[in-house]
């Protein structure tokens, strides 16, 4: 009989990323219209809120010359894409109970697609603030993005690895996702993303400095508020980790996941 | 060419994890690599080859691993045990009404299944409205699916199967929703797919469907192959299977001691008056003998039926409050008298079936040809009792004019 399927299995699975990307991102708002708008106004509505908090009730205008407001911009965006990302991609496999007891397809795309979903919307986002606050005076050293992209990429790797394991555990443990969350908010204020490292108290600051979410945030910092655009050598640490990590969950996830279609 | 489709001993067990902390463990021995502590073999040592153009019924009681096997074809799960080869390509192999997400609408999901079959989007542009015009489930088609009746989601499932075309077509038990059209439709969908060279593996409880549909069936029974061979003899011999536990179930306790043919109603004979052939209006008297083991008396049911089929008639003894007199002992015998036959000319048949005494089951069944024969115009299968009111004669017309009859 006539045959028009054609392409490899590679080709499938882009094709399959694809279409769950797109359904990721038209199911977080209601429709495909709406999805745009609300990828601009929330993060619009969550910068004029910190800029409430801190400008008005902190009176932290500014800090070290530099406005505070955007110190805490540009290292809250990928700090909100890794815990949206890994709290969605945790419990993203059930939602797709209905293909994976039927169908035969990796699995871990659904991952990728959640993952990949996330970060668009809050890059997106990111890219809005920075250029709203541009346009309210603030010195945002926009050649600083060749560095920014990268660091972006390097965290949504790193992310996706852990994803990938996490995802792959919730389907046999539902604990998981409850134990998920505190942990995200815990590890949050222990992140200098709303303070900078010199205010922390000297005794507990190399705990504080240890933290890699720390680095990418000096990075994004140094690149974005100071304009220096030179590599560094821990960037090739931080590119190696990532890798590890996202080797290491895929591991893991592929280990498990021909049983998840007895445990959705 | 080589087979399609082989399987090799093929095995699968289920790991079983009991509590909470079953479960990590679980966790720990899959990611080590060990197989789980506790398991529950679904399927075991299933061998089998499907070349293209093959039809197989797979048939087997709940939980036989019928689905585990399709499952396993289908490439859901991986086996435990043996080897599945697959000699297609990419997305050869299609379920019916599965690539389907329930919260995607109609239109979404004939991309996503036509994606998980490998076609690029230029394709699914191009079959998209193809589809949709198959499927014919109008504006329900922007619905998300979740909405749709079972019978609509076996509709869109066929529309996508006909247009895209698998090499295989997996179908686990869809003929059993919707109503007799609809399954008559989709048999007859079906049987398409298989005039045009498709191959189908399909479940399902229906040995009708399966009898109509595949050239082979496969019997499981509690994961492991009790037969496999052509549809006709698999099937009959599942039936059986299933009529002697049926009677194992039914037999009453007293009668351990009887013959094997014990608690089974015979008919032994029937009689015909007139024997084959009455004309019109003529009386017909059926009678006949049954054997009864248990000595209680049976129903009687006689039916009558045109040759192609279509039943005319049936009355049973105990509709009618009677029961067949005793001739002796573990004897029975009837008699019923039709006085005025009101069958038109044609061919009949005349079918006596006997059943236990309360009616519920069938035993036997023997069956008469009966030609009535007669000059009557009319049409139907029976004289319905009618009377004209109209002018006694139509003047223009003497030459065939009929005046006024009446029947009764």
């Amino acid at each position: 009989m006539s045959a028009p399927h054609n392409g490899t299995a590679g080709a499938r699975n882009r094709a399959l990323f694809v279409n769950f990307f797109r359904r990721e991102l038209t199911t977080r708002y209601l429709g495909s219209t709406s999805a745009l708008l609300w990828a601009f106004l929330q993060p619009l509505l969550l910068l004029a809120v910190y800029h409430f908090v801190f400008t008005s009730v902190f009176r932290a205008g500014s800090f070290d010359g530099k406005s505070f407001l955007l110190f805490v911009a540009v290292a809250l965006w990928p700090w909100l894409a890794a815990q949206d990302g890994l709290t969605r991609a945790t419990v993203a496999i059930p939602g797709y109970g209905a293909l994976i007891r039927k169908v035969a397809f990796p699995h871990e795309v659904v991952i990728y697609a959640s993952v990949a979903a996330t970060f668009a919307l809050q890059f997106v986002g990111y890219l809005v603030v920075l250029i709203v606050l541009f346009a309210f005076g603030e010195a945002v050293r926009f050649e600083g993005l060749v560095i920014a992209i990268p660091i972006w990429v390097i965290l949504a790797l790193a992310i996706t690895g852990i994803a990938l394991a996490l995802a792959a555990l919730q389907v046999f443990v539902r604990d998981v996702e409850h134990v998920l969350a505190p942990l995200l908010t815990i590890l949050m204020y222990l992140t200098p993303i709303l303070y900078p490292l010199a205010l922390v108290p000297e005794g507990v600051r190399p705990w504080v400095a240890a933290n890699p979410f720390g680095w990418l945030v000096d990075r994004l910092r140094d690149a974005l508020l100071d304009g220096r655009l030179g590599l560094h050598w821990s960037d090739g640490i931080a590119l190696l980790v990532a890798a590890l990590l996202f080797l290491a969950g895929r591991w893991i996830f592929r280990r498990l996941s021909p049983h998840f279609e007895d445990f959705v | 060419m080589s087979a399609l489709l082989s399987l090799v001993n093929v095995g699968k067990d289920y790991a079983k994890p009991d509590a909470r902390g079953g479960r990590l463990r679980l966790v720990a021995d899959l990611l080590r690599g060990r197989p789980a502590a506790r398991v529950f073999c679904a399927l075991d040592g299933v061998t089998l080859e499907m070349s293209r153009g093959e039809s197989l019924g797979v048939i087997g009681e709940n939980g036989a691993g019928k689905s585990t096997l399709l499952k396993i074809v289908a490439g859901v799960i991986k086996p435990t045990r043996g080897t599945v080869a697959i000699n297609g390509r990419v997305g050869a192999l299609l379920e019916l009404g599965s690539g389907f997400h329930p919260e995607y609408t109609g239109r979404a999901n004939i991309d996503l299944a036509a994606t998980l079959l490998g076609i690029s989007p230029a394709e699914i542009n191009a079959k998209r409205a193809e589809i949709i015009e198959f499927a014919d489930i109008g504006s329900h088609i922007d619905d998300p699916i979740k909405h749709y009746s079972s019978g609509m989601v076996v509709r869109l499932g066929f529309a996508v199967a006909t247009t895209l075309s698998p090499d295989i077509l997996i179908t686990d038990e869809v003929l059993a929703v919707g109503d007799e059209s609809f399954q008559k439709k989709c048999v007859a969908w079906m049987e398409r797919y298989l005039e045009g060279g498709g191959t189908l593996l399909m479940c399902s409880h229906s040995m009708y469907h399966v009898q109509k549909l595949c050239r082979h069936a496969l019997w499981l029974k509690d994961g492991r192959v009790e037969r496999l061979g052509a549809a006709s003899d698999v099937t009959q011999a599942y039936l059986a299977y299933h009529e002697e536990k049926r009677a194992a179930l039914q037999r009453p306790p007293q009668g351990t001691a009887g013959s094997a043919a014990a608690g089974y109603y015979r008919i032994r004979s029937v009689e015909m008056t007139p024997a084959e052939s009455a004309a019109e209006s003529d009386p017909l008297v059926v009678t006949g003998d049954i054997d009864s083991p248990d000595d209680r008396a049976p129903v009687v049911l006689v039916g009558i039926v045109r040759a192609d089929g279509t039943p005319v008639y049936g009355v049973a003894t105990d509709m009618d409050g009677v029961a067949p007199r005793a001739t002796g002992a573990n004897r029975y015998a009837f008699e019923l008298e039709f006085p005025r036959l009101p069958l038109l000319p044609g061919k009949y048949f005349v079918r006596v079936h006997v059943l236990d005494p309360e009616g519920v089951r069938m035993f036997d069944t023997l069956e008469k040809a009966l030609v009535v024969t007669g000059s009557s115009r009319e049409f139907g299968l029976v004289r319905v009792a009618h009377r004209w009111r109209v002018a006694d004669i139509v003047p223009d017309r003497k030459d065939n004019a009929v005046t006024s009859i009446s029947a009764s």
